[in-house]
């Protein structure tokens, strides 16, 4: 609804404060936002779809490249409900490496979010000390699953690595450097001044609103609302430790970096737990390739919230529906409340705040011909056929990393 | 008796004609089918009686002849109740259900966007999650529509 | 001849331009390890300078040319001439007169001003937020800028900068007088370079460059020594105004003790950068109007009150 006096901004889908592309188009008189029109859907890759052309097995790697920091969250409640249907028991050995595995993301997520809510508000020393810290956590995830993001720790029915002895004192280190760091965070996020002033009275969300509108995990939890999954429909190993549910009534953003501040903490108190009460035994059971037909409702608490994977199989050895309901697609339907009457200055620290992870959220690349007035949506084979012909006009050939491609190509 | 086993029991009290289709599968899961012209009530009774204030997703599925829809709710609890409903291919008529979840548009335009539904009831805006010059009647998430050079690598 | 030299290299054109991009280099060295980072090398400014240079200098179709082109040499021009009145190697600028302490903070204005109208004749919606930003924040230092670089003149009975310096150089302690001014000058000079934590302007994670958005190639070049050289003779119109001591140990010995004082006042922009988050514009003039200027009003009051007792 456009008033005298009013333009409209575009940011997204790309922009400097936004790590993925969405489109939010933004009414402006002077710098107050009249409204905020949210266009999704520019991270969507068919991986419902593609999930139902392959086996159980396929998805849950699939499932795990849904997102980048989330990506352990996203095959625990995918395997999770798959073990539901096939009726599996989990050793206990795998429950704990999983929740270990869990627990480490969140420790990691966090410290991200951290470091991109300073550099939003201009704070670059935060994101610079926050980061130097992710790498403890990294270095952690490197040496127990030989990556830093995308661990591939899930099988169905338990976990493919263990962890050694060893590997579990160098993690208690690192526990206990991350701890000593987010003290200091908390100290200074509860009196710098100018942090303060910048995230205080921003991006608020009243307790009604935001059960109402359903707003989930930290965001929801910084203006009251008691959910977490872990404590309201504990899954893995979380029956088993003892944490606290971190609330905060600021409602607004101060209050959701002092819930994750605080969840930081509790996050090493579980951990520490999980590691000294793990029990000895295998960690898997062998999963039948054929899951019997049945359906399952996963959820998990992921770093940004509640996530909800459906699965639905019917007797094959692949799925017959998967659905996957990432945290954020809740939270960025309460960012437009957010952002009425705020300033433009707000707006990136409010889209920050919720920790959108669009390539969660959105799962077609629909690329538009420079060449053509007609826009087109092109193939994923066209693409990476245009990208092997332009490096082979410029002296690099990978046909024969591609052979397979190309035979298919050919036929 | 347990939470979810009360809960079942209470909503086939309220309405006899669910009583074979709701089941208690395991603690905090309940799977019920409701026939499409109950559904409003059920779903009133499940939200304002039962306290299922949270609508978590929408599931579509393609059942062949019906286009079936999981609602899946929450209490501030932890309870969940997973409710399924159908309606004909031919006509997929759904009336949205944002006057209870406002979070529902996303999930409902998803539906009409992957699966052809035609949700009724939703306000303008912008179509969810395809493009805009997507092709009309092509549902990805129907059963017949196969993706062009789709031949999945086997596994090991 | 010799004033062709003097506006070209030194003090003028080429001198500014060494010295204010190796206080850039300083600026970002001291910001990244404060961050535990490393930090560019001592060439990073000069290399970035040349490269930009070299670049391709796009305009956006609807831009007003001439605007768009003249702005960057507007402001460069600007800053340069305020150093001619400056003392630098003594208490005598290389021109001075009376008044040209006005003459100077005008000058000194100007790059801003550029600033806003290069922005504005942008026409790109991001450049015209941040040319309405910068304005906005001129609006909030202006006032306490100009009144506490004005206190130390009333006491000093003197509206020449150089005369100022002479002064205060006879009566080296009563600096001391205007240590509130010298607070309040240093936050309004972070504002006025558009630093940290008044770069709101700028904001690259909010409109992407603003004033700056679409420029690029040489008059991006320009602006942003514009923007060095600015630092430089604000530093060097803040330390000849309340740090004057030393000056009259002859030439050598004076400018060296300019250029230490420059880097003193380059570290703590530094440190103010690394140490705050960003304000929103409402905050600045929240912060400039209710705070600063009382405090630059009971300065000036406290030098009228001295300068009554001293005669």
């Amino acid at each position: 609804m456009a008033q005298s006096n009013s333009f409209k901004i575009p940011i997204g889908p790309q922009h400097p404060a936004l790590k993925e592309p969405e489109s939010f188009s933004v009414a402006l008189r002077g710098e107050k936002i009249l409204g905020v029109d949210i266009r999704l859907g520019y991270n969507h890759r068919g991986i419902e779809k593609a999930c139902e052309e392959r086996t159980f097995l396929q998805d849950v790697y699939l499932i795990e490249r849904v997102c980048g920091i989330c990506s352990h969250s996203h095959s625990t409640c995918f395997v999770q409900a798959v073990e539901e249907i096939a009726n599996l028991d989990v050793p206990k050995r795998g429950l704990y490496i999983r929740t270990l595995f869990a627990e480490l993301e969140r420790v990691h997520s966090h410290l991200l979010w951290l470091g991109v809510a300073g550099h939003e508000i201009g704070f670059d020393t935060l994101l610079m000390y926050t980061w130097k810290d992710r790498e403890v956590v990294m270095d952690i995830l490197a040496m127990l699953s030989g990556n830093r993001v995308n661990y591939g720790m899930n099988t169905i029915g338990g976990v493919r690595r263990d962890i050694s002895p060893e590997q579990i004192q160098e993690v208690l280190k690192g526990m206990d450097i991350l701890e000593e760091k987010t003290k200091y965070y908390i100290e200074v996020a509860s009196q710098e001044a100018t942090i303060i002033n910048r995230l205080s009275g921003v991006g608020v969300v009243s307790k009604e609103d935001a059960i109402r509108l359903g707003a989930v995990g930290p965001t929801a939890r910084a203006s009251g609302v008691d959910r977490d999954m872990r404590r309201d429909d504990p899954y893995a190993a979380y029956p088993d430790v003892q944490f606290d549910v971190i609330l905060d009534d600021h409602n607004d953003v101060y209050g959701r970096t002092v819930v994750r501040l605080k969840e930081l903490m509790e996050s090493y108190k579980i951990i520490r737990q999980l590691l000294k009460k793990i029990p000895d035994g295998p960690i898997a059971i062998k999963a039948p390739r054929k899951i019997p037909a049945g359906e399952a409702f996963s959820r998990y608490e992921a770093p940004r919230g509640e996530d909800v994977h459906y699965v639905k199989s019917n007797g094959t050895e692949k799925p017959e529906r998967v659905k996957v309901r990432a945290p954020t697609l809740a939270n960025v339907q309460v960012v437009k409340h957010m952002l009425k009457d705020r300033y433009l200055a707000d707006m990136p620290i409010v889209i920050a705040a919720i920790d959108p992870c669009f390539s969660c959220t959105d799962r077609s690349i629909a690329l538009h011909r420079h060449d053509s007035r007609k826009r087109d949506v092109v193939i994923w084979e066209t693409v990476r056929l245009a990208g092997i012909e332009w490096y082979k006009k410029n002296g690099i050939d990978f046909t024969a990393l591609n052979k397979r491609f190309m035979a298919r190509l050919q036929k | 008796m347990t939470n979810e086993e009360t809960v079942q029991q209470q909503l086939t009290a309220a309405f006899p004609f669910l009583a074979s289709a709701v089941r208690a599968v395991r603690a905090r899961r309940i799977f019920a089918d409701v026939e499409y012209p109950h559904f409003k009530e059920v779903l009133e009774y499940l939200i304002r009686e039962q306290k299922f204030v949270n609508l978590c997703t929408m599931t579509g599925l393609d059942e062949g002849a019906t286009l079936g829809v999981i609602y899946h709710l929450a209490t501030m609890e932890g309870m969940t109740v997973n409710l399924h409903t159908h309606v004909p291919k031919e006509n997929p008529l759904l009336q949205s259900v944002m006057a209870y979840f406002p979070s529902a548009e996303a999930y409902e335009r998803e539906l009409k966007d992957l699966l052809g539904f035609n949700v009724q009831g939703l306000p303008e805006g912008n179509r969810y999650p395809l493009t805009d010059d997507w092709p009309d009647n092509e549902f990805p998430l129907r059963k017949d529509w196969k993706p062009k050079w789709a031949s999945p690598e086997e596994g090991k | 001849m010799a004033a062709l030299l003097n506006m070209l290299v030194f003090p003028g054109f080429l001198f500014l331009s060494v010295f204010g991009m190796y206080c850039s280099f300083l600026e970002r060295k001291l910001y990244a390890r404060l961050q535990s980072r490393i930090g560019p090398p001592w060439f990073q400014p000069y290399a970035d300078f040349v490269k930009l240079v070299a670049k391709e200098n796009i305009m956006p179709e609807d831009a007003n040319p001439v605007m768009f082109s003249l702005m960057p040499v507007f402001a460069l021009t600007a800053v340069t001439t305020a150093v001619l009145y400056i003392p630098i190697w003594g208490t005598q600028a290389l021109f001075s007169f009376t008044g040209d302490i006005i003459v100077v903070l005008y000058l000194l204005t100007l790059p801003t001003v550029a600033f806003f109208i290069g922005g504005w004749y942008s026409t790109s919606l991001y450049a015209r937020i941040g040319a309405v930003r910068t304005l906005g924040q001129l609006f909030a230092y202006e006032v306490p800028l100009f009144m506490s670089v004005l206190a130390p003149a009333i006491l000093a009975e003197s509206w020449s900068l150089s005369g100022i310096s002479l002064y205060y150089s006879q009566h080296p302690w009563y600096c001391l007088f205007n240590a509130i001014g010298f607070v309040i000058s240093l936050v309004a000079m972070l504002a006025k370079l558009e630093k940290a934590p008044f770069d709101i302007p700028e904001a690259e994670t909010e409109i992407g460059g603003g004033c700056f958005t679409e420029y690029s190639g040489r008059l991006l070049a320009f602006f942003k020594l514009a923007l060095m050289i600015e630092m430089v003779v604000g530093g060097a119109l803040l330390s000849s105004v309340f740090l004057p001591f030393g000056l009259a140990s002859g030439p050598v010995v004076g400018f060296i003790l300019f250029l230490v004082k420059s880097v003193i006042v380059v570290g703590l922009f530094a440190v103010a950068h690394a140490l705050l988050a960003r304000l929103r514009i409402d905050q600045i003039l929240d912060f400039c109007w209710k705070l600063m200027i009382p405090a630059a009003l009971v300065q000036v009051v406290v030098n009228l009150i001295i300068k009554m007792v001293i005669r």
